[in-house]
């Protein structure tokens, strides 16, 4: 799976919330010309969304990739699995000819981890696959939301931009509108046959990059379970006799069971994730999906009971002192949880699917008795949860509005080859490196060694990458573990009113919410109250929440419900 | 500077022609001619001074270029500004609507602003009781370390700490007093329960004066210690001589030496009174929560390059700069009524 090198070693950052998510067709019925300004008088001509029936006129043409099949198949949304031995030496080639015209290209992009030198092995050979000078401006992925707005703002923006969805806050919709090209010219329709492995990424994902009614972004597609897994150490577990907790009162017993700080051992890091997920509040990291219909009337997250009943619940773990004391630093976090994790410092910690493998894969060597797993999401209440489905692309990849055609080219090369399904050349090069170098092939499966780890992480998996696949050549239990935990999680997920938009609030609204993330840490972490969030929602009311209800109305009559 | 100041003699002072101008002479003029030249017409002075206004202009250009005119940017703040309009900052300035006064009224009335300036003062009061002092007071301990080599060492072991970053000393801070750190653990281990100083919004302020002066304290004390080498030695023997001790010595010799030099170095930290440590704070300021890690400085961050609200921003950075502008004032004429240079004098 593509996201899984991303966040190896990160926290259960913002990244993770939405790395991951949907596949399955974009539900979105009805049919209205393009809303351009559909907010009326208060609104700039930016905002909107693009309907449906417009979308089709500038969507690529699906041509479905048949060079492996899954192991196991994409079911609920969920990513589809790879678990057969991968046979390094007959690998196809999905990209016949080099289309790079040795073109440079520069790509800012979020990176988590330590980045590597520049023109280091990994980097030359992708570009000599590729045919493009790719220049990497890598910044920390943790904070990139800090500096993607003042680069934006410059007038030197790089040739290509990689933003995730959960950055788009404030202007950044509107700053991606103005200063990236339109790739429709060179992609809609027939046009992308010229590069197959585009052709073969899933039309949602395509719909999702369509901003101001032009198709812009170069998307990650991601399944649509929402993929916050609550990992555990199960080595742990299974030693003291633990069992795997079924409802929000066993998880807090166990955690009262498991903490014993004298001995430095904590249950859990912070669950507020997976609190969202088991009290089945509206979510995904983009505003869009924290609203929903209910009876008729559109209702954002924060205005309901779950939502406060989640923060609460979380709020107790951290005042039952079960929660190891470093996540009280919150998004700051000073130091890296992952070697505390493997040290047992505290044994359950919520995080990306992708990392159930990361996790594993990182300690396999020194670690050999680490053994990490994923919990079920329960319902809180001991029942079948209700989860919320994410969006079927959550990271695009865009291209500056004053790049030459010869330029726009050179980046749908690379795209072309990072986009390349498993089973190719292109794919093993793409997230494996160069045999030898970052891998050696053992008893028949590839094995990253340290410089692979250090180097083929991030970077060109951000700009395209296949249908949502998960393949873990090395470690086939845990790939089809992870996939098996999404199809079932898949079962209980719903879509809400707006999922698979594309959505431009309009700017005065776009800030209203941004500090709600804030007062649920500060809640969670006893600086606040419940009141206070009570107080901030009617404030957020008064200052343009009922505006902005009545302006996703209008979407919903002109675009239908996406919920099912 | 190559050019004597001061005529060396009364002899090489009446070599001057009298018919010569001064700049003729090359350079500044003595302190006897300070009266003259104020009856002296502008272009005369401009005229005697050019070389040495010449010399300045390079720096004057710089600050002109990098600090006069952006200010120029300082407009947005009374408008609703987009920068995404165009890839040309002034172009975009130029679009961009004027919404009058509306981003000042809602800062008045933004609770979270008001909470960052109570937070910001109560950083700086704290930092001014606890931290200034202590740079004074390892300047004089420093000056009275005779063995040079002794005295070689601590100082570079007090300035260490001002070279690394603050991700490393807030890290090492964590790995000390965090909730899980050394500090705790020990607790726990004999019985106690562990505390997390570096999340405890309480304590917030004196645990970044405490990170400050473990950090910078050592280098404060350069601009003291050069003060202090600057004492006539002639000054401490006369004084021992007439039976003066140590504390004598101190309080009647050392310390009216360094007073100007705590005078003026009070009255830039006065005007520096609003920016009490950006990087510090901003590390920081989500273990705690804004409610008690916002500062003014990370408000105008927060809001302008986080939320891209720049305008709103940029009306919050105005205020902060004419408050600050008040204080320097303020306390450089505190400092002239103390009978010190100050920043400046008219």
């Amino acid at each position: 799976m593509t996201p899984n090198a991303a966040s190896a070693s990160s926290g259960p950052s913002r990244r993770s919330f939405l790395a991951s998510t949907a596949v399955a067709t974009a539900a979105v019925a009805g049919g209205m010309p393009l809303l351009s300004a559909c907010g009326g008088s208060d609104s700039g001509s930016r905002d909107g969304t693009t309907s449906d029936k417009d979308a089709k006129k500038i969507l690529p043409a699906y041509v479905a990739s048949n060079v492996v099949t899954p192991d196991i198949p994409s079911k609920n949304g969920s990513s589809m699995g790879f678990t057969a031995k991968l046979d390094v030496d007959t690998l196809k080639t999905s990209v016949a000819k080099k289309l790079g015209k040795g073109g440079k290209v520069t790509i800012m992009s979020p990176f988590w981890g330590s980045p590597p030198k520049q023109n280091n092995p990994y980097y030359t050979s992708m570009n000599d696959l590729i045919g493009v000078d790719v220049q990497w401006r890598n910044q920390d992925g943790n904070t990139y939301d800090q500096k993607l707005g003042a680069v934006l703002a410059s007038s030197d923006v790089p040739d290509v931009v990689v933003v995730p969805g959960w950055n788009m806050m404030g202007k950044i919709p509107s700053a991606i509108i103005s200063k990236f090209a339109d790739l429709g010219p060179y992609l809609s329709g027939d046009k992308v046959k010229e590069y197959p492995n585009l052709a073969a990424i899933p039309s949602d994902a395509w719909q999702r990059s369509i901003f101001g009614g032009k198709l812009m972004g170069l998307p990650m597609p991601a399944p649509s379970v929402p993929t916050i897994a609550p990992l555990y150490r199960q080595d742990i577990f299974d030693k003291e006799g633990y069992e795997v907790p079924q409802s929000a009162d066993e998880f807090m017993a166990l955690c009262k069971d498991i903490t014993n700080a004298r001995a430095k051992r904590w249950a859990c890091g912070d669950m507020k994730w997976t609190a969202f997920n088991t009290f089945s509040v509206l979510g995904g990291g983009e505003k869009p999906l924290w609203w929903n219909l209910v009876d008729g009337k559109l209702i954002n997250r924060i205005e309901t009971q779950e939502y406060l009943e989640a923060i609460e619940w979380t709020r107790k773990l951290f005042a039952a002192g079960v929660v190891h004391p470093d996540f009280e630093l919150g998004k700051s976090q000073a130091t890296d949880p992952a070697p505390k994790f493997a040290a047992g410092e505290f044994l359950i910690w919520n995080n990306n699917i992708v990392n159930w493998y990361g996790q594993q894969a990182s300690q396999a060597t020194q670690n050999p008795d680490f053994k990490v797993w994923g919990m079920d999401i329960w319902g809180h209440d001991g029942g079948d949860p209700t989860l919320y489905a994410a969006n079927p692309a959550g990271i695009f990849a865009f291209v500056n509005k004053k790049a030459s055609e010869s330029v726009i080219r050179d980046v749908l090369a690379v795209a072309n080859v990072t986009a390349a399904p498993y089973g190719t050349k292109e794919w093993m090069m793409t997230n494996y490196g160069v045999e030898g170098t970052h891998y050696t092939i053992k008893d028949g499966i590839p094995v990253k060694n340290d410089k692979g780890n250090n180097e083929v992480l991030n970077a060109y998996v951000m700009v395209a990458s296949p249908a949502a696949t998960t393949a873990h050549p090395d470690l086939p239990d845990y790939t089809k573990a992870m996939v098996e935990w999404e199809r079932r999680m898949g079962g209980f997920t719903k879509k809400s009113a707006f999922w698979g938009l594309q959505i431009t609030e309009p700017s005065r609204y776009t800030n209203l919410a941004n500090d709600f993330e804030q007062l649920e840490d500060d809640i969670i972490r006893g600086r606040k109250k419940i009141s206070d969030m009570q107080q901030a929602v009617s404030d957020w009311k008064n200052k343009g929440g009922d505006k902005l209800r009545d302006w996703y109305k209008k979407i919903l009559d002109e675009n239908g419900s996406a919920a099912n | 500077m190559s050019h004597s100041t001061v005529p060396r003699s009364r002899a090489e002072a009446k070599k001057k022609s009298p018919t010569q101008t001064p700049a003729a002479s090359g350079g500044t003029t003595g302190p006897g001619d300070q009266k003259a030249s104020g009856k002296l017409s502008l272009r005369l002075r401009f005229r005697r001074d050019r070389v040495l206004l010449l010399m300045t202009l390079p720096v004057v250009l710089l600050v002109l270029v990098f600090n006069y005119i952006p200010i120029l940017g300082n407009v947005i703040a009374f408008q609703e500004y987009d920068p995404y309009i165009s890839d040309n900052g002034v172009i975009s300035i130029l679009n961009s609507p004027f919404v009058g006064l509306e981003n000042f009224q809602r800062i008045f009335e933004d609770s979270a602003f008001w909470n960052a300036v109570q937070n910001t003062l109560i950083l700086f009061f704290l930092q001014l009781v606890l931290f200034f002092p202590i740079p004074i007071l390892v300047a004089l301990l420093i000056n009275s370390v005779v063995r040079p080599r002794v005295r070689a060492v601590a100082q570079a072991v007090l300035y260490l700490p001002h070279f690394f970053s603050w991700v490393l000393v807030i890290a090492v801070f964590q790995q000390l007093f965090g909730g899980a750190g050394v500090l705790s653990q020990l607790l726990r281990e004999n019985g106690y329960d562990g505390i997390n100083i570096m999340t405890n919004p309480d304590t917030f302020p004196l645990l970044i004066t405490a990170q400050s002066v473990w950090k910078d304290a050592g280098w404060g004390i350069i601009v003291f210690l050069a003060a202090l080498a600057s004492v006539s030695p002639d000054l401490y023997e006369a004084a021992a001589m007439d039976g003066a001790g140590r504390w004598r010595r101190m309080w009647h010799v050392t310390l009216p030496a360094l007073r100007p030099v705590i005078a003026l170095l009070l009255v830039l930290r006065v005007g520096d009174a609003l920016t009490v440590g950006f990087e510090q704070i901003l590390l920081q300021r989500d273990a705690v929560g804004p409610g008690a890690g916002e500062v003014l400085d990370t408000f105008v961050w927060w809001n302008g390059v986080r939320n891209q609200d720049f305008s709103y921003a940029a009306a919050a950075g105005l205020v902060k700069g004419v408050i600050s502008l008040g204080l320097v004032l303020a306390a450089n004429k505190v400092a002239h009524l103390m009978g010190e240079q100050g920043v400046y004098k008219k």
